[in-house]
């Protein structure tokens, strides 16, 4: 495997419409829109069934996601669909020639303050997507197209808390 | 009116997992090639120097809104059935912040590092990990702040049920501030970029 | 290169906001008046599948269920003196201008059962997909679940029916009553008046007595 340069990214606006077709399609087709932190929920709530069954039924929150058990825990639209998502990217990371083992992070910063920075970040994503009912997916992009309120409110937020603090972590991109 | 397909049981349960691998698919493929795995293309929206993040979210918001808009309009979809997320501003704006933070903190969201992790980004899987955990934790202490996650519920509303305007003056004014916006945008991408 | 994709994006800029223009004057959601399928209502009808039994109906509250709307369709004073737990209070002549979903599941009760069963239409006719009643309406609601009624020579099948029925009676505040056996000649009705309960909304019903878990999570995000 000869490394060959990225191919440069799709224009915006043509990617754009690519995923406002692919959403328009989940509308279409299932009534829904698209997502991905439910998958990461319903995968918690297996795993935790599966180390610590009682706790994890007894837990409000889990429970939901682990159901009667008269289906797998994993057996969720949004766990297949997040499926597709890894299948889809890498595709198109073959195609472009991008796939390949890295660490993302700016000149400045070591691996290790990346990694750790990366598992604190998705420690708080994931706290706000609950508390939102969504992530960017699931609320920003779904909610949006479909005029939701609490969508609108939602994605203007993100955009707050991103401005407010990215001069602090400035060090770890640039 | 006769979509949405799955609502009106065209198909079953079994089935709509295939559709949403297929969904998904095109939604995965469309992140990698926009350059969404990878975090410091993400991360630039927040130094103004790359607003592509901006700029494809939009447009995939004004594409699917136009989309079932005029959908709705000539009477092949029935809005009304496809679902909601039920608003309750005060958890959504907190958890919006939250998440905000994370996105600079972490360089992605879920969606985002799912497409990034696939395509290899080591910061993308440790980042996943992390959600993992994050939700563990927020599980083990949501009976203690469900009070919150549950206050000022308003159901499933939309924004010209809440302004009392109609549909097609939301559309269009969203239409309008998203061409405006992409102008913007690449006026301040231009700015930040001959400053650095 | 750079001029190209450049005026291609113009080119989209204004595909965008000549649509968005156009849809200006789109109205996706449907007015007040509907065609009715007269042939699909007559067989939803027929089929029986346009109402809940009320024992049905108190499965769900005991389950805690709220993927569902309660509508009393009866007057103010009688929801105040009792109404079936988690019931909202609409007149008839305010369900018009109820704030209601046409993706909801909503269930409608009266006195009897005719006034459920002409607001069913009215919301049928409102384009309104998931709309039932509760058959028999109230009265129903109390001979059926608040205070059930055992005929003395019934069979143990239905003696286990019962057990469950007066267990979700307590549930509710009622009482089950053994009724006197028919051959007597009396009137099968208990003689102590059914005084209705006092309104309290009870919690769902902890332990075994209900041994539905809850359905998996099927939407959002």
């Amino acid at each position: 495997m000869n490394p060959r340069p990225d191919t440069p990214y799709l224009n915006p606006y043509l990617a754009g419409i690519g995923l406002g077709l692919v959403l328009l399609a989940a509308f279409v087709i299932m009534g829904r829109g698209l997502g991905a932190s439910g998958a990461f929920s319903s995968t918690v709530a297996w795993l935790t069934n599966l180390v610590a069954p009682a706790h994890a039924q007894a837990n409000e929150y889990m429970s939901e996601y682990i159901g009667d058990g008269s289906t797998h825990p994993l057996k969720a639209w949004l766990v297949f669909e997040v499926i597709g998502v890894a299948a889809g990217a890498l595709l198109s990371g073959i195609l472009a020639g991008r796939a390949r083992l890295a660490v993302e992070k700016g000149p400045r910063v070591t691996t290790a303050i990346r990694l750790a920075c990366a598992f604190a970040g998705g420690m708080l994503m994931a706290f706000g997507a609950h508390l939102a009912r969504g992530c960017t997916s699931g609320q920003a992009l779904t909610g949006g197209a479909l005029l939701n309120v609490g969508s609108w409110a939602f994605m203007l937020m993100v955009f707050v808390g991103g401005y407010a603090v990215a001069w602090f972590f400035r060090w770890q991109w640039r | 009116m006769m979509t949405p397909l799955y609502k009106y049981g065209f198909f079953g349960e079994e089935f709509s997992l295939l559709v949403a691998f297929a969904l998904g698919l095109g939604f995965g493929f469309f992140l990698e090639r926009a350059g969404f795995g990878s975090a410091r293309k993400l991360a630039a929206q927040f130094y103004l120097y790359d607003m592509s993040v901006f700029k494809v979210m939009f447009t995939a918001i004004v594409t699917a809104m136009l989309g079932v808009t005029y959908l709705g309009w000539i009477g092949v979809l029935d809005l009304d059935l496809v679902y909601l997320v039920p608003t309750h501003l005060g958890p959504q704006i907190v958890g919006g912040l939250v998440l905000g933070v994370g996105f600079v903190v972490g360089g992605y969201c879920p969606g985002t590092s799912v497409a990034a992790l696939a395509t290899g980004r080591i910061d993308a899987m440790v980042y996943a990990l992390g959600i993992f955990a994050g939700t563990f934790v927020y599980a083990e202490v949501y009976p203690a702040i469900k009070g919150f996650v549950n206050s000022d519920p308003m159901g499933q509303v939309t924004l010209p049920e809440v302004f009392g305007l109609p549909w097609g003056l939301v559309v269009f004014a969203v239409v309008m501030i998203a061409v405006v916006g992409f102008w913007g945008a690449t006026k301040i991408e231009r700015w930040a970029g001959s400053r650095s | 290169m750079n001029l190209r994709q450049f005026t291609a994006n113009r080119k989209l800029a204004m595909v965008a906001v000549a649509l968005g223009t156009l849809a200006l004057f789109a109205q996706p959601h449907r007015g007040p008046f509907v065609k009715l399928d007269a042939r699909e209502l007559a067989s939803v009808v027929e089929a029986e599948v346009d109402h809940v039994t009320a024992p049905d109906l108190a499965a769900w509250i005991v389950e805690g269920r709220a993927d569902y709307r309660l509508l009393d369709l009866r007057t103010e004073q009688e929801y105040a003196a009792y109404h079936i737990p988690t019931a909202e209070n609409v007149p008839l002549t305010g369900l018009a201008d109820y704030p209601l979903l046409r993706n909801e599941k909503i269930v409608l009760y009266s006195e009897g059962g005719i006034h459920s069963a002409q607001a069913w239409m009215l919301l049928r006719a409102q384009g309104y997909k998931a709309v039932y009643f509760v058959l028999g309406g109230f009265d129903a609601w109390k001979d059926e679940v608040l205070f059930p009624t055992l005929p003395a020579n019934a069979d143990a099948k239905a003696r286990a029916q019962f057990e469950r029925a007066a267990q979700v009676a307590k549930f509710f505040g009622g009482e089950a009553r053994i009724g006197v056996a028919p051959e007597a000649g009396q009137a099968a009705a208990p003689a102590v008046a059914n005084e209705l309960p006092r309104l309290t909304v009870p919690p769902p019903m902890p332990g075994p007595a209900t041994p539905v878990a809850k359905k998996k999570k099927k939407e959002g995000c």
